[in-house]
C-alpha cells in the first residue's frame, strides 16, 4: 500500500511534467527539449523563494507558475518562432531548444553553483496521515492535489474555452486556423507558456518531494517524460496522465522487487513494446497519411 | 607542434565519426538516437573479445576490435531496425533512444563490463589512425552522395511517397541507411575505447547521443563534409575559450550553447551550407544514345495494360469507387473526368498501388494490384504525377528527374567507391536521360534550380519530366493542367499527344474538359464512384448522363440552362486546339451550373 501511494505521488509529478511536454507536441508538432531545463530552473527558483524570499512553500508555487510561463514565452520567441517556416523546422527546433536549455543550465550554474540545494530546514509541515495503514505526509497530499488540479484545469481549458478551441484548431491545421481568424502566433506563444508553467510547477513539486534540486535533474526526468508521452500517446493529455502514473508505479515496484539499477530498463522496455504494438500510444490517435 | 594539439585533433576525428553515424540516417530523413547504444555494444564487445595489443601488436589488435565492433554495431542496427523501421520522425528517435538506454543499463549490470567502474582498455589509437579512419568514413559518404543510392536516400528524405512511386524500395533503403549508421557508430565506439583507456557504459548515455546528433545537424546533414565541420566547431569552441582565458564554470557552456543557437537559427543548412554546392550537368550532347540504361520492354500496341474488374474502394461505409470495370490498351490516351469527389484520384491511386482496393481486382502490366508494394508496380512500368505536386523540394530540377530515372539507371555507389570508369559512364547516361526529359517538357534552362523555387506551372511540368524519366509503359497524370492558363494547357495537350505518338499509354485526370476532349482517344466519366460513360470524346460529350452529372438534369433546372450548357460542353470538342473551354463544374461539389457557362449562354 505504501508503495502504491508512493508510486502515485511520484507518478503525478511525472504526469504533470509530461503533460507540458505533450501539450506542445500535440498542438504544435514540436518537441521542446528546453522543457527539462525549465523543470530544473524552477526547482532552484522555488528553493530561493522560500529561503531568501521568506515565502511559504505554498505561496512559492504560483510565483513559480508565472516564472515558468515567462520562460515558455522566451523559449517560443527565441528557439521556435524564427524557425517556423523552415523545411527542417523539426530537427532545427530540437537543436535550438537544446541550445537554449544549455544556456539556461549555465545561468543556473552561475547563480546557484554546481552543488545540490535543499529547502531550509523547517519548511515542511509535519502533519502526517494514515491511509489504509500507510504513512502519508501533508506535503505528498498537496503534491497530488496540485498536480490533479492543474491537469483538470488544463483539460477544461483545452476542451471548453475559446483559447482551447483555438489550440485544437491550430493542432488540426494551422493554415486553416489562420484563415478562420485564429491568431496562430498568439495561440502558439500561449501554448508554450502554459506548457512551461506546468513543467515549472512539476519541477518545484519534485524538489519538494525529494528535498533536493540539482543541475542534472532535468536531464534525468527528460527520458522519463519522453517515455511517458509515447506510452500515453503523443499529444494526448489523459494519455500523459495515465502514462505518468503507470511509470511512477512501475518504478516503485521495480525498485522494490528487481533492484534500483534496472528501473530504466522497465520504463524503456514498456516503451519499446508499446511502440511496436501500438505506435500511436495508449490513447493517441493515428494520423492518416495523405496521398 | 602536432603533439600539442594531438588530443584535440583526435577528439575532433572521434566526434566527427560519431556524427557521421547520425548523418548516415539523417540524409534519409530518419532521426535516430540509437547510435549511442550501437557504439556502447561495439566498444565493450570489441575491447573484450579482441586479442590484447601486447600479444599481437597494436595495429592488428585495433583492426580486429574494429572489425568486431562494426559487425556488432551493424548487427544491432538490423535487430533494432527490423521492428522499428515503420516508425517515423520523433517516434523513431524515442524508440531508438529507448534501445540505447536499455543497452546502457544492461551493460551497467554485467560483470564482464566492469559495471559503473568501467573496463580498462590499452591506449592504441594515435591521432594519425583516428584521422585515417575519419578519412575513410568521409570518403564513403562523399562517393555515396552522387550515386544512385545516395540520390534515392535524399529522395526518401524529401518525400517518401513520391520516392516509392519512382520505384525506390523505401523499406530496404531505410534499413540499409540504418545499418550503415550502426557500423559507423560501432567504429566510433571501438576507436573511442582504444583512446580513452577506461570505458564505462555511462560514456554512451543520452547526453552523448544528443551531442552526436547536435554535431551532425550543426555541421549540416545534407552535405558530406557536415559532420567534420560540426565536430571541429563543437571541439574547438571550448578550446578557443580556454586559450583566450575564459574561466571555467558557467561561461564556457553558456557561450557554447549560444553559438549553437546562432548557428542553427542563422545557417539553415548547418555550417556546410557555407560551402557552395555545384550542380552537375551532363557533359556532351543530350542525344538519343541510351547505352548505360536498363532496357524496358513495353507492351505492343493493343495489348491490355490495365484491367480492372469490379474494382471498389470503401472508406467507412462511403463508396469512393464502386464496381469499376475498365480496360486500357497500349497506345491509348484515356481521359478520366467527373465532378469533384467522383473518385477519380482514388481510382488512379488504386491503379498505381498507393491505395489497396477493398473489392474487385486490378491487373496492371501483369502485376496484381492490392498486396503488391508501390515500388514493384512502378518497376512494372507505371509512373505517375500527383494532384498536389510532390517534388523533392530541396533537390535541383535535374536531380528530381535523376531520381525519376532510378528504375532505368544502374546502381553506381560501389563502383564509384573504386572510381571504375563504368560507373562514370552509367552516371552520364542517367544524366543524359534526365536532361532529355527536362528538354521534352521545356525546362532545360531551369535544370540547376531547386524544385521549390520553380513557379507552379513549372513544378507541374517538372513532375511530368520526372515521371517520364523511368521510361514508363503507363503514364498517369493527376490534373496536370490544374492552375495552368489556356496557352500552357494547350502546350501540355500537345506534349501529351506527342508522348502518345511515341507509343506511351496515358491515363489522365483533368477538369479542363475541353483539353480532355481534344487530347484523348477515349474518355471515361466517373460519377459517385461509378463509370457512367466511356467512349470516344464526341460520343461522351453528347451523352445525356454525362451532361446530367456535370450540370444537373434539365428537369430539375426550371430555366433549362442545364441542357444549353451541355451543348456548350459538346461544342468544345469541335473547337480549335487553342480555344480551350474550361468547364470546372461543381467547385463546391454541387451540380449547379458554373457561372462561366451561364454567362456564355
Amino acid at each position: 500500500m505504501q508503495q502504491l501511494l508512493n508510486g502515485i505521488f511520484i507518478g503525478s509529478i511525472y504526469a504533470l511534467f509530461a503533460i507540458g511536454f505533450t501539450l506542445v507536441f500535440g498542438i504544435l508538432d514540436r518537441l521542446n527539449l528546453a522543457h527539462p531545463a525549465v523543470f530544473a530552473a524552477s526547482a532552484f527558483v522555488g528553493i530561493e523563494l522560500v529561503e531568501r524570499g521568506g515565502l511559504s512553500l505554498w505561496a512559492a508555487l504560483p510565483v513559480v507558475f508565472v516564472f515558468g510561463a515567462v520562460l515558455g514565452l522566451v523559449i517560443e520567441r527565441v528557439a521556435f518562432r524564427p524557425l517556423k517556416n523552415r523545411a527542417d523546422a523539426h530537427f532545427a527546433g530540437l537543436i535550438s531548444s537544446i541550445a537554449l536549455a544549455g544556456m539556461l543550465i549555465a545561468v543556473l550554474q552561475w547563480r546557484y553553483g554546481p552543488d545540490t540545494r535543499r529547502f531550509p530546514p523547517g519548511s515542511f509541515p509535519d502533519t502526517r496521515f494514515e491511509v489504509f495503514g500507510a504513512q502519508v505526509t501533508l506535503v505528498q497530499v498537496v503534491i497530488l492535489a496540485v498536480s490533479l488540479a492543474l491537469m483538470v484545469g488544463l483539460t477544461y481549458m483545452v476542451t471548453r474555452t475559446r483559447l482551447g478551441r483555438g489550440m485544437r484548431a491550430v493542432a488540426e491545421n494551422p493554415t486553416a486556423a489562420r484563415v478562420l481568424g485564429v491568431n496562430v502566433d498568439r495561440v502558439t506563444a500561449v501554448t508554450f507558456a502554459i506548457s512551461s508553467a506546468l513543467g515549472a510547477v512539476a519541477g518545484v513539486l519534485f524538489a519538494i518531494n525529494v528535498n533536493t534540486a540539482q543541475l542534472g535533474m532535468g536531464a534525468a526526468i527528460e527520458l522519463k517524460g519522453l517515455a511517458v508521452i509515447i506510452v500515453g500517446g503523443m499529444g494526448s493529455l489523459p494519455g500523459a496522465l495515465i502514462g505518468g502514473l503507470l511509470l511512477g508505479l512501475a518504478e516503485v515496484f521495480a525498485v522494490q522487487h528487481i533492484g534500483s539499477s534496472w528501473v530504466n530498463v522497465i520504463a524503456f522496455g514498456l516503451l519499446f513494446v508499446i511502440l511496436l504494438l501500438r505506435p500511436q500510444g495508449l490513447l493517441g490517435a493515428r494520423k492518416v497519411r495523405e496521398v | 607542434m602536432l603533439g600539442q594539439y594531438a588530443t584535440t585533433l583526435t577528439f575532433i576525428a572521434l566526434g566527427a565519426i560519431f556524427a557521421y553515424s547520425f548523418y548516415a540516417v539523417l540524409i534519409a530523413g530518419q532521426l535516430s538516437l540509437g547510435q549511442a547504444g550501437f557504439a556502447a555494444l561495439a566498444a565493450f564487445s570489441g575491447a573484450y573479445l579482441a586479442p590484447a595489443p601486447a600479444d599481437v601488436g597494436d595495429v592488428p589488435s585495433l583492426l580486429i576490435a574494429v572489425a568486431i565492433g562494426m559487425s556488432v554495431g551493424a548487427l544491432g542496427a538490423v535487430v533494432l531496425g527490423l521492428p522499428t523501421m515503420h516508425l517515423r520522425g520523433v517516434f523513431l528517435a524515442i524508440a531508438t533512444l529507448g534501445f540505447a538506454e536499455a543497452v546502457r543499463v544492461v551493460l551497467l549490470n554485467q560483470e564482464w563490463t566492469g559495471g559503473a567502474q568501467g573496463l580498462g582498455v590499452p591506449r592504441v589509437l594515435t591521432v594519425g589512425m583516428a584521422w585515417t579512419a575519419l578519412a575513410l568514413v568521409a570518403y564513403w559518404f562523399w562517393r555515396m552522395g552522387r550515386s544512385r543510392y545516395g540520390r534515392a536516400l535524399e529522395a526518401i528524405r524529401e518525400d517518401e511517397l513520391a520516392a516509392r512511386s519512382m520505384g525506390i524500395d523505401v523499406g530496404r533503403h531505410r534499413l540499409s541507411a540504418f545499418i550503415t549508421a550502426g557500423a559507423v557508430a560501432g567504429l566510433y565506439g571501438v576507436l573511442y575505447a582504444y583512446y580513452v583507456r577506461l570505458i564505462a557504459p555511462n560514456d554512451f548515455d543520452f547526453v552523448a547521443a544528443v551531442e552526436g546528433l547536435v554535431t551532425a545537424v550543426v555541421g549540416g546533414s545534407t552535405m558530406f563534409l557536415g559532420p567534420l565541420l560540426g565536430s571541429g566547431f563543437q571541439t574547438i569552441v571550448p578550446e578557443i575559450q580556454r586559450a583566450v582565458g575564459v574561466e571555467a564554470g558557467w561561461i564556457r557552456p553558456f557561450l557554447a550553447s549560444l553559438l549553437l543557437l546562432v548557428v542553427i537559427l542563422f545557417l539553415p543548412g548547418g555550417l556546410a551550407s557555407l560551402i557552395p554546392r555545384r550542380t552537375r550537368m551532363p557533359s556532351g550532347p543530350a542525344d538519343d544514345d541510351a547505352t548505360g540504361l536498363a532496357g524496358r520492354r513495353h507492351p505492343e500496341a493493343g495489348q491490355p495494360v490495365v484491367t480492372l474488374s469490379g474494382l471498389g474502394k470503401e472508406y467507412g461505409g462511403v463508396h469512393a469507387v464502386r464496381g469499376v470495370d475498365l480496360e486500357i490498351r497500349a497506345g491509348e490516351v484515356v481521359g478520366l473526368i467527373g465532378p469533384n469527389g467522383a473518385g477519380k484520384t482514388t481510382l488512379v491511386n488504386m491503379i498505381s498501388g498507393l491505395v489497396p482496393p477493398s473489392s474487385g481486382s486490378a491487373t496492371v502490366l501483369g502485376t496484381t494490384v492490392g498486396s503488391t508494394p508501390v515500388h514493384r508496380i512502378a518497376a512494372a512500368g507505371v509512373s505517375r504525377t500527383f494532384q498536389h505536386s510532390k517534388l523533392f523540394n530541396r533537390l535541383s530540377a535535374l536531380e528530381n528527374v535523376l531520381v525519376g530515372a532510378h528504375l532505368v539507371s544502374r546502381p553506381t555507389f560501389l563502383r564509384r567507391l573504386f572510381w571504375l570508369p563504368s560507373a562514370r559512364r552509367d552516371e552520364q547516361a542517367a544524366l543524359r536521360q534526365a536532361a532529355r526529359c527536362l528538354e521534352r517538357v521545356g525546362l532545360s534552362e531551369l535544370a540547376a534550380n531547386r524544385a521549390e523555387s520553380l513557379s507552379y506551372g513549372d513544378q507541374r511540368r517538372l513532375e511530368i519530366a520526372r515521371a517520364l524519366a523511368s521510361d514508363p509503359s503507363l503514364l498517369i497524370l493527376d490534373e496536370p493542367a490544374a492552375g495552368m492558363n489556356h496557352v500552357e494547357a494547350a502546350r501540355l495537350s500537345e506534349l501529351i499527344r506527342s508522348l502518345a505518338r511515341d507509343g506511351l499509354t496515358i491515363l489522365f485526370i483533368e477538369h479542363n474538359v475541353g483539353m480532355v476532349l481534344q487530347t484523348c482517344t477515349r474518355v471515361v466519366v466517373l460519377n459517385f464512384g461509378e463509370v457512367i460513360a466511356s467512349g470516344v470524346p464526341d460520343e461522351v460529350a453528347a451523352d445525356p448522363a454525362v451532361i446530367e452529372a456535370y450540370l444537373g438534369s434539365a428537369e430539375e433546372d426550371a430555366d433549362g440552362t442545364g441542357a444549353r450548357a451541355g451543348a456548350t460542353a459538346a461544342g468544345a470538342g469541335d473547337a480549335p486546339p487553342d480555344a480551350v473551354a474550361n468547364l470546372r463544374p461543381g467547385a463546391s461539389g454541387t451540380l449547379d451550373t458554373p457561372d462561366a457557362t451561364r454567362d456564355a449562354t
